[in-house]
């Protein structure tokens, strides 16, 4: 290493760069993540589109695609709102994990993972009590279908977070070492924020 | 190593120590190594384009009977229509240029292997087993307007998977190039194809991930009493805007990279300014994404968005052929400046010729996307079918999949055969496959396009049957006929040129009759050429120390021989 820290350290010669010390490449993790959540996000608009497009193809106004079922409003925000939370404590978690704070860091991913499990709780209720009957029409299919993508890009979000979880567990904290961690919680941002979004879409616009 | 190292290397989760490769053919199946992740994915795409190339021979002969079908039955011919876009698209040109990246972007950047090895290798194995479940639905009566239900779904499964696999290959490309560049290796400096390889990865990424919930979509409603779905039928109309155009141009950014390092190579001469090279690749990638404006979501309202769906694409096509005719500028005026005649390789012709077919396709799109907006309110009322709806499209296709893709492909091969195999590949065949591959494409474009444009020919007759028999009445039977032969003749010499293809890579790699390598046959210019030919199996413990994306060129110009003198700097093991 020493070698090529002093190799590394020449006067810059005419049309060539200075070779600044050792390959720098700390953050593959956080940029594949940031293109998974660029795919991610293309996959709910996609899917929000087609639903938002065959809801303007009715052209009946008035028209209500819940067709006399009723939306557990309360639950669904408390929901909601559980998952807000959420971020708030998955960033509490990174941020002491940047600083070294394991305990801080610890805690705050338990209760991020027990709000999510809290969340998945509270949606499932909502959903069984609307009796959401898949096949039994165009809404059901769809917003079946595009809840259950936001709910399959959460627990791939929860998957993630308790694996980063474990590998600070194994002591992977610190300024340099928290970047796997930030991933995760880069990612549960964005599962969060396409919930947010197919709530609005599927349950508050309707 | 020291503390500091081991904790960078650490804190990454990517640098690892040396892991030795089993040479073994069992070593393949649990490798990690980029080199045999890309030739696998070279080799296996090259044969799906075989497979692709014989049944569009069959699809192409079928049309040439209007009242009947000659070749094939009503059933089996869509069937075998769809499958011959899945086997261009998703089984030859995709998987084909992400090989060829996964190979060389490393390389080229100087990392020791491709970002999130292990992803790479699920990225091969998981699009080679999706493609085979894909290629059972169809057997099986399934596929998009199947007769078997489960079939349909499970093409829609392994459609899923090969999104998937390919957008999880697109991502280590794209990490690669950001995140692993060796130092010195700027972004402003990076390779040519690089670059167009993290300009594709990227368009791959967002415009796939598109159809993924669209398929989430109609795989529940087509399981569940198909309620949106107009039967089986109504799945392809949902997804073909993957295998047409504006959306065929991301596909072929990577040759516009291949095309680039090949003419600054033989010009000798960097361009006067990169980020010109750089900015016009993203522009033909930026202008290919939003096919899912007019086909695919905005399709399920389309007497909304009509006005807006038409200056929508000839927006594109007018950006996309900015982009490309702005690049083969630069270039052309490079080698203008160079005053140095290329020597005419297969290499060297296969590139210019792909290059200038992707202009072509730009500008005959904006032709074509200008006529159907200015004839957007007669659309199969008053005998106007839109050229989108026609032939033109399989026009369009056999330009940027057969042109375009397949001339990329040759270039590609015979340019970095000597990195990938050790071995030069026979310049006689060569020549013979550029000849065999450019006139059958251009006979696979004139066909059909003509067709389209005078006889309005259906592209796809069977996805939606009001249009079908508003068209029929229309065609002119034996123009219609004539041309379909035409253009099966053409795809008839296109397949043969694949077919020397691959036999001058079982000749010359395969049989080790080409000409063994050194370490730069070509006089490349990029970091590729400064290491073995081929490199060592295995991850690289040691990188290049780079200065520009160029190095073999700025030592020529600084009056030293770089590639025996290269340094060598230790990497945090």
């Amino acid at each position: 290493m020493s070698d090529t820290a002093v190799s590394t350290a020449e006067a810059p010669q005419p049309g060539r760069y200075t070779v600044p010390g050792p390959p720098p490449r700390p953050r593959s993790q956080l940029v594949g993540t940031g293109f998974a959540i660029a795919a991610g996000s293309m996959a709910v608009a996609g899917a929000l589109g087609h639903y938002m497009a065959r809801r303007h193809l009715l052209d009946d106004p008035g028209h209500d695609w819940l067709a006399g079922q009723s939306v557990p409003n309360p639950q669904l925000v408390y929901a909601l709102i559980t998952l807000l939370v959420s971020v708030v404590t998955a960033h509490w978690a990174h941020w002491a994990s940047r600083r070294g704070e394991r305990g801080h860091t610890w805690v705050g991913m338990a209760i991020t993972l027990v709000m999510g499990f809290a969340f998945f709780n509270m949606v499932m209720y909502s959903l069984n009590r609307m009796g959401i009957e898949l096949g039994a029409g165009e809404w059901e299919n769809l917003a079946f279908a595009v809840t259950g993508l936001s709910l399959a890009i959460l627990i791939v979000g929860m998957f993630y977070l308790g694996l980063m979880t474990l590998r600070s567990l194994g002591g992977s904290v610190g300024r340099d070492r928290s970047t796997p961690l930030g991933a995760a919680v880069f990612f549960w941002d964005f599962a969060v924020l396409a919930w947010a979004a197919t709530w609005y879409v599927v349950f508050v616009v309707k | 190593m020291t503390d500091a190292t081991t904790e960078a290397a650490h804190s990454t989760g990517s640098a690892v120590a040396p892991q030795a490769e089993d040479p073994t053919a069992f070593g393949l199946l649990n490798t990690a190594d980029h080199k045999r992740i890309g030739r696998l994915f070279i080799g296996f795409s090259l044969l799906f384009a075989l497979a692709g190339a014989v049944t569009d021979v069959l699809v192409r002969f079928d049309l040439a009977s209007d009242s009947g079908h000659t070749v094939l039955n009503l059933e089996t011919f869509t069937q075998v229509f769809m499958f011959t876009r899945d086997a261009l698209v998703f089984g030859m040109l995709i998987p084909f240029f992400l090989g060829v990246a996964i190979y060389i972007v490393p390389l080229q950047v100087g990392a020791p292997n491709i970002a999130f090895a292990r992803a790479a290798a699920l990225s091969f194995w998981g699009w080679l087993v999706s493609f085979g479940v894909l290629v059972g639905a169809y057997i099986g009566n399934g596929g998009p307007a199947g007769g078997w239900d489960e079939g349909v779904r499970l093409h829609m499964l392994a459609l899923a998977g090969l999104v998937i696999s390919l957008i999880v290959g697109a991502i280590c490309v794209a990490v690669t190039t950001l995140t692993m560049r060796a130092p010195g290796m700027y972004m402003d400096r990076t390779p040519p194809f690089a670059w167009s390889a993290l300009v594709t990865a990227s368009m791959l990424v967002v415009s796939l991930g598109v159809v993924l919930g669209q398929l989430v979509l109609l795989y529940i409603d087509h399981g569940y009493g198909r309620h949106f779905l107009d039967g089986n039928y109504g799945v392809w109309p949902r997804i073909d805007w993957m295998y047409r155009t504006p959306q065929l141009f991301i596909y072929v950014v990577p040759v516009l990279g291949v095309a680039a390092e090949i003419m600054l190579a033989t010009a000798r001469r960097w361009v006067f300014e990169p980020l010109a090279l750089y900015f016009t690749m993203g522009l033909v990638g930026l202008f290919g994404f939003g096919a899912w404006a007019n086909f695919g979501i905005a399709g399920e309202g389309a007497d909304v968005v009509d006005g807006l769906e038409g200056i929508v694409l000839v927006g594109l096509y007018a950006g996309a052929l900015a982009g490309v005719g702005g690049l083969l500028a630069l270039l052309g005026f490079t080698v203008w400046q160079s005053r140095k005649w290329p020597r005419p390789t297969t290499a060297v012709l296969a590139a210019f010729g792909a290059g200038k077919l992707i202009a072509v396709a730009a500008l005959i799109g904006l032709i074509g996307a200008g006529v159907d907006w200015l004839n957007i309110a007669g659309r199969g009322v008053d005998g106007n079918a839109p050229l989108r709806f026609t032939t033109w499209v399989t026009g369009q296709q056999s330009l940027l999949i057969y042109g375009a893709g397949l001339l990329g492909v040759l270039a590609a091969l015979h340019w970095w055969a000597p990195k990938i195999w050790g071995r030069r590949l026979s310049e006689l065949a060569g020549w013979a496959s550029f000849a065999a591959i450019g006139g059958g494409a251009f006979l696979a474009w004139l066909g059909p396009t003509l067709s389209g444009a005078f006889t309005e020919q259906p592209q796809f007759v069977y996805n939606d049957p009001q249009l079908t028999t508003v068209y029929r009445s229309l065609i002119d039977s034996s123009a219609a006929e004539g041309l379909s032969v035409v253009g099966g003749i053409g795809v008839v010499i296109v397949l043969a040129g694949i077919g020397l293809v691959v036999l001058n890579l079982l000749v010359s790699v395969g049989m080790g009759k080409g000409a063994e390598a050194d370490t730069d046959p070509w006089g490349g210019l990029t970091p590729e050429w400064l290491l073995d030919s081929p490199p060592a199996l295995g991850q690289s413990d040691s990188l290049p120390q780079l200065s520009s994306g160029t190095p073999l060129l700025d030592a020529e110009l600084n009056g030293s021989v770089a590639p025996a003198e290269r340094e060598a700097s230790e990497v945090p093991a």
